[in-house]
């Protein structure tokens, strides 16, 4: 369980096997609810275009108590598929994505940060995690880097 | 905008949006304890963990700022121990019922038949028995005040497994509160900069510390920490002053009765308080604590430019920057310049800044690169990399100017090649009381509604069930 008590819901699950087993997604980016007690799936899809899911995160949003609708953190997991330099052929690594931009409310990173950890264990077979914190912790150059630890061509 | 405590009576049945606002949360420290209620944005009380106490008998406690005046017979003590843990266990309670009853919940204070600030203070003095029955009144009283509120006590990761228990006893047995919950300070500090994993290095009153967290979790062998923070930072200017040519007296404001504005360095025109009393050194040292409180906030600074201070030409360059002008309570007043910032220097370098006692002389295992080297060393090579990567800075000794700037040139020079990056929050509150903000967000939430430590659950296991829940 995380540390906040939040729960995931039974969808984040389902849509993730259909990424992993069915090669259904490319990624999948999943928010917590609005009361703050469920992650749920907040979009899955078989785009491939990295800049539109990389906007989707920067844009991304979330209520504070009071109402006020700033910049929000997500989670998202994302399969890599990349070609090693060394002419060995393709290789896909699924990869957990924390995304909390430092912009973002201390009331909304504080609840994603410590309910993160019941939605990674419930999703097995993730073989790379990151946690990103600005725009540029999210460049598909830099990204691809960390997750192919440098041997993506 | 901090949400208002609902009253009992009208708490809400549902908890949509997640906010459970009857639950508080504790944060001592050894300068400070704040306390406040789950959901707001700052704590809103803030009181020193010193506190008064009267040698006189009866002897008698005196919580809060502005009860700590000169007296008779009169010490300033403290009930935590400079590595942050709690000490005195008669008296902590004692200063967190007043935080939590009698700073938080005015409305439900005491009746004035039983506050006792209504007694003949010549009755006390002389029936010793009356005093016993009085406290047991107001222990009745607590009782029935916190047995509502879920509590989330905050705790450095070192503290003892002794003193975790003695805190769930004071919160289950004497104020029957009906669950609570201790959390991890670098922990909490970490979850309020939205990170899971970071190292977080806390530069507080009395303690500098480094931890790593993984996935929210302390590793405990990475805990590292040391005497450097804002009191030894007070042993610095003190000593600056003691070399200083003219000498400068640290008159504390409380001698002052009046002062005439003199020129820099011209001698002093004021006239002092004199009192018919022995003040205590421990009053003193506390109300001088406050003159060099200031003077870190307005003067002090950390260099922050390439190199440290005693690079080649950099302390020549420091004696053309710009200084301040500090006036002390009698009116002494100078301008310091490259003095300002060598007083920081031993945070990182301990063959520099100003010499020291002995016993308050630190290491060169105790400077804060050499926490943060011992800490990464005693974690897995493969999170190394993740953790130079979140560095999250919190604790008020870290509002000093240049702070965070220096930390970054040092730790670029440490691991040259690594990618560094800091966090450090942006609001003075933050990271004054980031462990507080991060408890009472956690203890706000509805769902955390699944995480306290009930009443039920503790009388099953005991105490006992802390080292097991709160890991």
């Amino acid at each position: 369980m995380s540390q906040s008590g939040a729960t995931v819901s039974q969808e984040c699950i389902t849509a993730y096997n259909e990424l992993k087993l069915n090669k259904k997604y490319k990624f999948i980016i999943f928010k917590l609810s609005d009361d703050y007690k469920e992650i749920v799936v907040e979009e899955a899809s078989d785009s491939k275009d990295w800049e539109a899911f990389r906007e989707k995160l920067i844009n991304a949003t979330s209520k504070s108590k009071s109402g006020a609708v700033g910049k929000g953190p997500r989670y998202a997991v994302y399969d890599f598929e990349y070609s090693l330099a060394s002419g060995d052929g393709l290789r896909n690594k699924l990869t957990f994505l924390a995304w909390s931009p430092d912009d973002a409310g201390v009331q909304p990173k504080m609840i994603y940060a410590s309910s993160k950890e019941a939605l990674k264990r419930s999703l097995t077979g993730i073989a790379t995690e990151l946690q990103a914190n600005d725009p540029d912790d999210i460049e598909y150059d830099s990204i691809i880097k960390t997750v192919s630890k440098g041997l993506a061509g | 905008m901090a949400q208002q405590p609902l009253s009992s009576a009208a708490q809400p049945t549902d908890v949509y949006g997640g906010d459970e606002v009857s639950a508080l949360v504790l944060d001592p420290g050894y300068c400070n304890t704040r306390a406040g209620w789950a959901g707001e944005d700052v704590p809103k009380s803030i009181l020193p963990s010193f506190y008064g106490h009267s040698t006189a008998t009866p002897t008698q406690n005196y919580f809060g700022d502005e009860r700590l005046i000169p007296r008779a017979d009169f010490e300033i003590r403290n009930y935590m121990n400079k590595d942050s843990v709690v000490e005195d266990w008669d008296v902590a309670p004692k200063i967190w019922e007043h935080m939590l009853i009698n700073r938080l919940q005015p409305d439900k204070q005491t009746p004035p038949s039983k506050n006792g600030l209504n007694d003949d203070p010549k009755e006390k003095t002389q029936d010793g028995e009356g005093d016993v029955a009085m406290e047991e009144t107001e222990n009745q009283e607590i009782e029935k005040l916190l047995q509502e509120n879920p509590l989330l006590v905050t705790e450095a990761p070192w503290n003892t497994p002794k003193a975790r228990e003695k805190t769930t006893e004071v919160i289950m047995e004497t104020w029957g509160c009906p669950a609570f919950w201790l959390s991890r300070t670098p922990v909490l500090s970490a979850f309020a900069a939205g990170k899971a994993t970071a190292l977080v290095i806390d530069v507080g009153g009395a303690n500098t510390s480094v931890a790593a967290i993984h996935d929210g979790m302390v590793l405990k062998r990475s805990i590292q920490k040391s005497p450097i923070g804002g009191l030894w930072l007070s042993s610095q200017i003190r000593s600056l002053w003691e070399t200083s040519e003219p000498k400068v007296t640290l008159t504390p404001t409380y001698m002052v009765e009046n002062k005439t504005p003199v020129d820099a360095l011209a001698p002093v025109q004021a006239r002092l308080r004199h009192f018919p009393y022995q003040i205590h050194s421990s009053f003193r040292a506390y109300e001088e604590e406050r003159v060099l409180t200031e003077f870190k906030e307005s003067v002090v600074e950390v260099w922050n430019k390439p190199g440290r201070l005693n690079s080649p030409g950099n302390e020549e360059f420091a004696k053309t920057l710009p200084g301040r002008v500090f006036e002390m309570p009698d009116g002494w007043n100078q301008m310091w310049r490259e003095q300002r910032f060598k007083l920081t220097e031993g945070l990182f370098d301990e063959t520099a800044g100003y010499p020291l006692p002995e016993e308050e002389r630190v290491g060169k295992n105790q400077t804060i690169p050499a926490l943060i080297r011992a800490a990464l060393e005693a974690v897995d090579v493969d999170l190394r990399g993740n953790l130079l990567a979140n560095v999250v800075v919190t604790g008020s000794t870290t509002l000093i100017n240049g702070f965070n700037d220096r930390l970054q040139n040092e730790l670029a020079a440490m691991y040259p090649g690594m990618k560094i990056k800091i966090h450090a929050a942006g609001l003075t509150s933050e990271r004054r009381f980031g462990a507080w903000i991060g408890g009472s967000i956690l203890a706000s939430l509805g769902t955390f509604h699944q995480m306290w430590i009930s009443r039920k659950e503790y009388e099953e296991n005991g105490p006992g069930i802390v080292e097991k829940r709160c890991k």
